[in-house]
C-alpha cells in the first residue's frame, strides 16, 4: 500500500496523541471501530461549555495509517470549531485532505464516526444531566 | 442452465457436471461450490473431505491437454473451489459471508464499540506500550496475562457465534421479519466483537514476538 505524503507525515508526526483527564467534565470521549478490520480510534474534544466551542482534541488510534493519519488531520481540524459545524465535516474532507485510495474509505470514515460520538458524549453529560445539576449560566447555546 | 464443456449436458448451474463430473466452474454460491447445504454449522470432517474430493477432480493438472474450454473450466472451478473452502472453514468468515449472501454488511451502521471491550483494547495497548518502553519481567507478565484475558475472550464470542449460527439452521432463513433482523443485528454484533479481539490479540502477538527477539 502506497501511503501519500501527507498521511505518512501525520503517521510519522501525528498531532495532539494522548487522552484528557478522566475526570475534566468539558470533555467528550467517543470510541469507535471499524469491524472490518478491528481498528479502533479514541477522540476526545475538550468542549467551552458556554460557547460550544472545541478547545482542544487529543486522540489515541490503533490501526493503519490512514486512520493514524485520518484521526491526526481530525484533531487540527476541529480545534476552534462550534461542534453543530464540527458534527457537519464529512469523511471526504478527510480523504481529499490525506488522499486515501479507495481501500482506505473506511478509516476515514472511522475519523468522522469519532467526531460525531465524542460530540455525542459530551452532550450528553451536558444537556441530559442539565436541568438538576447545572448551576451554571441557564441559555447558552 | 449451462452446458458442460465436456460431454455438453445442460444443466442448472454448478462448479462441476452432475452427469460426467468434469469442471464446468459456473459461478455458483460458496456453499454449492463444495455440494453442502446452506446450514452455518458446519462440520469441519466433512468440509475437509468435500473439499479434497473435489479438488482432486477439477484440478488443472488433470486437463492439461484437454481444450481451452475445458481448461478454462477447470480453472475457473478451482479457483472458486478455494475460496469456498478458505471462506467456509473459518467460522468467523463464513459468518461475514452469510450477512454478505443476505445483501448486509458488516460496517454498515456499525461503528459503536461497547464499552467493556473497548476498555479492554485501550487497557491492553496501554500495557503494550509501557512493555515497548520498559521490558522489565513485570510488563512481559503483564502482557502475557492479557493476551490470556483476550484468547478466553475470542473461545467465548466463538461459542457465542456457534450459537447464532445454531439459530439460523434452526429454521432457515425463513423468519418473521422482527426475529430475522435481530438475529443479522445480533450476528453483526459478534462477528465485530472476534474482528477487535483478533486484531489485539495479533498486536499482542507482535509486541511479545519484539521483546522476546530484543
Ligand atoms: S484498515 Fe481499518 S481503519 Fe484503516
Amino acid at each position: 500500500m502506497a501511503y501519500s505524503d501527507k498521511v505518512i507525515d501525520h503517521y510519522n508526526n501525528p498531532r495532539n496523541v494522548g487522552s484528557f483527564d478522566k475526570g475534566d467534565a468539558d470533555v467528550g470521549t467517543g470510541i469507535v471501530g471499524a469491524p472490518e478490520c478491528g481498528d479502533v480510534m479514541k477522540l476526545q474534544l475538550r468542549i467551552n461549555p458556554e460557547s460550544r466551542v472545541i478547545e482542544d482534541a487529543r486522540f489515541k488510534t490503533f490501526g493503519c495509517g490512514s486512520a493514524i493519519a485520518s484521526s491526526s488531520y481530525v484533531t487540527e481540524l476541529v480545534k476552534g470549531k462550534h461542534i453543530e459545524e464540527a458534527m457537519t465535516i464529512k469523511n471526504t474532507v478527510i480523504v481529499q485532505e490525506l488522499n486515501l485510495p479507495p481501500v482506505k474509505i473506511h478509516c476515514s470514515v472511522l475519523a468522522e464516526d469519532a467526531i460525531k460520538a465524542a460530540i455525542g458524549d459530551w452532550k450528553k453529560q451536558h444537556e441530559d444531566a442539565r436541568p438538576s445539576a447545572e448551576p451554571r449560566k441557564a441559555q447558552e447555546g | 442452465m449451462v452446458t458442460c464443456p465436456s460431454c455438453v449436458r445442460t444443466q442448472p448451474l454448478a462448479l462441476v457436471c452432475a452427469g460426467c463430473g468434469a469442471p464446468i466452474g459456473a459461478s455458483v454460491d460458496l456453499f454449492a461450490a463444495l455440494n453442502l447445504p446452506r446450514r452455518l454449522t458446519i462440520d469441519p470432517e466433512a468440509l475437509e473431505r468435500a473439499y479434497h474430493n473435489l479438488s482432486r477432480r477439477i484440478h488443472p493438472d488433470r486437463f492439461g491437454s484437454a481444450s481451452v474450454r475445458i481448461r478454462d473450466a477447470s480453472l475457473r472451478a478451482t479457483a472458486l473451489l478455494t475460496r469456498a473452502y478458505r471462506t467456509l472453514r473459518d467460522p468467523a468468515a463464513r459468518g461475514r459471508y452469510w450477512l454478505e449472501l443476505h445483501g448486509h454488511k458488516l460496517g454498515d451502521d456499525n461503528q459503536r464499540v461497547p464499552a467493556n471491550l473497548a476498555a479492554l483494547v485501550f487497557e491492553t495497548q496501554e500495557r503494550l506500550a509501557e512493555l515497548r518502553d520498559e521490558r522489565t519481567p513485570g510488563n512481559l507478565a503483564a502482557a502475557r496475562a492479557r493476551r490470556e484475558e483476550v484468547a478466553r475472550a475470542l473461545d467465548a464470542a466463538g461459542l457465542e457465534l456457534a450459537e447464532n449460527f445454531a439459530r439460523w439452521d434452526a429454521d432457515g432463513v425463513a423468519t418473521a421479519d422482527g426475529e430475522h433482523a435481530a438475529r443479522f443485528a445480533e450476528l453483526k454484533a459478534v462477528l465485530s466483537k472476534i474482528a477487535y479481539l483478533t486484531t489485539l490479540h495479533r498486536d499482542i502477538d507482535r509486541e511479545l514476538e519484539t521483546a522476546r527477539a530484543a
